[in-house]
């Protein structure tokens, strides 16, 4: 298994290959293998005693320090139930078969050089074992291989959303697609301005799923390998964006210096870390839905000035508007827009109360509020009218949101009904099998 | 060549039911039921057990008598026979004799976990919705009706109070799913269209696999869950911060 470069830089430099090896080379430098994988530490990262290879760790303790205080608790209330034979064996110190972690060489490794240091005393060496399970977290070198085991199939081995299961450009199995992670965007997540995610948006992801696609909730998985996860896509993405800055870069200058790709590389991540300011944040409580709230909302729906959500998710929602659609050569409707991936896209049909987002009213709000980076759904929660007012007011915008989600409730009532004479119990039902 | 063949046999016979003697050494068994009608399920899979396992070791046993008694070179002509009438008869009366008593001992097990009259009388917990390829369990809110805004969804954990029955409706969103989970002794397919209602009583708190058991599609085997089983007040608080969850105005991602 190793890297390659995406089919778009191939394609774009069939002409240089000397240039495609060069950025293949670059990133290796940059990122490593998928057997060896990490970023590397620039001289500035070294200086200040700085490793983007850790998120774990504190900023003055060397790593990131990306990790609040409340999700290392969580990542270390997990690794007690995932490691719990584990650490029942080194209280009795019995070290057999300790180091046999099939999704995480690298601590199998850490565990095993522990097993076998002759100079370590017995307290000492059963206090290390302790302290590795109960704080573990994944480096990037297990993280690639849980995601080999268990992303891999669709997301493809550089992250480009192409792996077997995906199906082939042609025939793909999926739809939609397994996200590309190469562009650097990520559809849903808690941040406007289109930035880049942050690591607690992925995460979200992971344990949410993304309902109504092929993206299962990852739960199963402790929260340290989710986080693990998390840091190696952040990586593939970045690898990614690096790839392609350095394709343009190389078409605008026809050459590429040797520190061109560094300049890339911190020019990305700071893309990345400045996520951290852009989050969507309602100040103040949730306002509850009032019927007079949701009248104001389907006024917004359809009004083309305000919300103008009807012209393409259709007048009852249904994701038929008549801008979703165009015609093509044979008079055929066909889906008007496509994505950034440049797969054709339909806008959401809002009666199935699918939210691929999450469906709290907060993760409406936000799609409405900063529109689905990638996808032509706009923001509007900052869009403002000739005379410098919002466009939505907080409180239409919840009047929006509510609408919005109330007409799920309509299929309940139609397509969610007893079905072939099945009573739901509790509702009447009852009487024999 | 008699001897190897009656060997053979015999060593089928012994490994046969060695597998089944010795499977609680190797977790090849049934997990620890949990359950307040697993035991019952249990019994009838033993006697079941008992019965092929004693006509196992009959069958196994003749077939092994006979490669050894009549597998020497042939010396006589062989016989004609017809057949026998009463031998017929008895193992024709014995197997189905042993069908009807199979049918009227299983027969109160089965009322009991699956006729909707003998359900317990508690308004459902939860939606339990498969969909390729994973579990969601949707919560009612305070107006305690389903499929209305203020629902709850959990993906991939169905949380339950320990010692109460539960009652959850079963839903598919797209093709026929089944949700089974081992330590309960409970299956029950999910089909697409219908709305399934299932019950059970956990008596031990812990987390239990929850797995899909119909292929349906090729991620089938990724499809798990986790029946996660607590307290009264442990579920109290956890449908409680969930809801909090719900109305959250997102203060929680500032950094």
């Amino acid at each position: 298994m190793h890297y390659t470069l995406s089919t778009a830089t191939k394609t774009s430099l069939a002409s240089a290959p000397e240039v495609q090896d060069q950025i293949l080379g670059s990133l290796e430098m940059l990122f490593g293998t998928p057997q060896n994988p990490s970023y590397l530490r620039t001289k500035d990262w070294a200086d200040a005693e700085f490793d983007p290879n850790h998120a774990e760790l504190a900023a003055d303790a060397g790593g990131t320090g990306e990790l609040a205080e409340s999700e290392m608790n969580g990542v270390k209330a997990d690794n007690l139930v995932r490691f719990r034979s584990q650490l029942e064996q080194v209280a009795r110190r019995d070290y057999a078969g300790l180091a046999e972690f099939k999704s995480a060489p690298h601590l199998s490794d850490r565990v095993a050089a522990i097993v076998a240091d002759k100079e370590l005393a017995e307290d000492k060496r059963q206090a290390d074992l302790k302290a590795l399970f109960e704080n573990y977290y994944p480096s990037l070198r297990d993280s690639t291989e849980l995601y080999r085991q268990q992303c891999l199939h669709c997301h493809g081995v550089e992250g480009g959303g192409d792996g077997p299961t995906a199906g082939s450009v042609e025939h793909p199995f999926l739809d939609p697609r397994p996200r590309d992670y190469r562009l650097g965007k990520f559809k849903f997540t808690a941040v406007k301005d289109k930035a880049r995610p942050r690591r607690q948006d992925l995460y979200r992801v992971l344990d949410q799923g993304v309902y109504g696609t092929a993206m299962p909730s990852f739960r199963r998985f402790s929260a340290a390998e989710r986080w693990g996860l998390v840091d190696y896509v952040r990586m593939l993405a970045i690898r990614g964006e690096v790839e392609h800055d350095l394709v343009i870069t190389f078409q605008d200058d026809e050459h590429l210096t040797a520190e061109a790709p560094l300049a890339a590389f911190q020019d990305v991540w700071t893309k990345w870390q400045a996520a951290k300011e852009k989050v969507v944040v309602f100040e103040g409580d949730v306002p509850a839905p009032t019927p007079a709230m949701l009248k104001r909302g389907d006024e917004l729906f359809h009004d083309a000035k305000k919300g103008n959500c009807a012209s393409c998710h259709g007048d009852m929602g249904l994701g038929d508007g008549p801008a979703a659609y165009k015609l093509d050569d044979q008079g055929h409707r066909v889906p008007a827009y496509t994505d950034d991936w440049g797969n054709p896209i339909l806008p959401r049909n809002l009666v199935q109360g699918l939210y691929r987002g999450g469906r709290r009213p907060i993760d409406v709000y936000r799609r409405i509020y900063a529109g689905i980076n990638g996808g032509p759904m706009p923001g509007i929660g900052e869009s403002k009218d000739a005379d410098g007012k919002l466009v939505l007011p907080p409180e239409d915008m919840w009047a929006l949101v509510h609408y919005v989600r109330s007409l799920s409730e309509r299929d309940e009532a139609v397509a969610g009904g007893p079905i072939h004479g099945m009573t739901p119990p509790g509702e009447g039902g009852g009487g024999g099998n | 060549m008699r001897i190897l063949l009656t060997l053979l046999f015999l060593a089928l016979l012994v490994l046969g039911v060695w597998t089944f003697t010795d499977a609680h050494n190797h977790a090849w068994w049934l997990p620890p039921n949990v359950s307040s009608y697993g035991g019952d399920i249990d019994r009838l899979f033993y006697l079941i057990l008992w019965m092929v396992g004693f006509f196992f070791v009959l069958t196994e046993g003749l077939l092994v008598w006979c490669v050894f008694n009549f597998g020497r070179k042939r010396t006589t002509k062989a016989d004609f026979t017809h057949g026998h009438h009463k031998l017929e008869l008895v193992w024709t009366a014995v197997p189905g004799l042993l069908l009807l008593v199979i049918t009227f001992t299983q027969m109160q097990t089965w009322a009991k976990v699956k006729f909707k009259s003998n359900f317990p009388d508690v308004k459902p917990i939860c939606e339990v919705w498969a969909s390729q390829f994973d579990w969601r369990m949707r919560y009612p809110g305070d107006d305690g009706k389903f499929g209305t805004v203020d629902d709850i969804e959990n993906p991939f954990e169905f949380v339950v109070p320990v010692n109460e029955p539960i009652l959850f409706n079963l839903r598919s969103r797209d093709v026929i799913h089944s949700f089974f989970v081992p330590y309960l002794r409970l299956k029950q397919d999910a089909m697409p269209g219908m709305v399934i209602p299932v019950w059970f009583q956990v008596e031990k708190e812990g987390s239990y696999d929850l797995v899909c058991a119909e292929l349906c599609g090729w991620g089938h085997y990724k499809m798990a869950g986790r029946l996660k089983v607590v307290s009264r007040a442990a579920y109290d608080a956890w449908l409680k911060k969930s809801k909090e969850e719900m109305n959250s105005n997102g203060s929680e991602d500032k950094s």
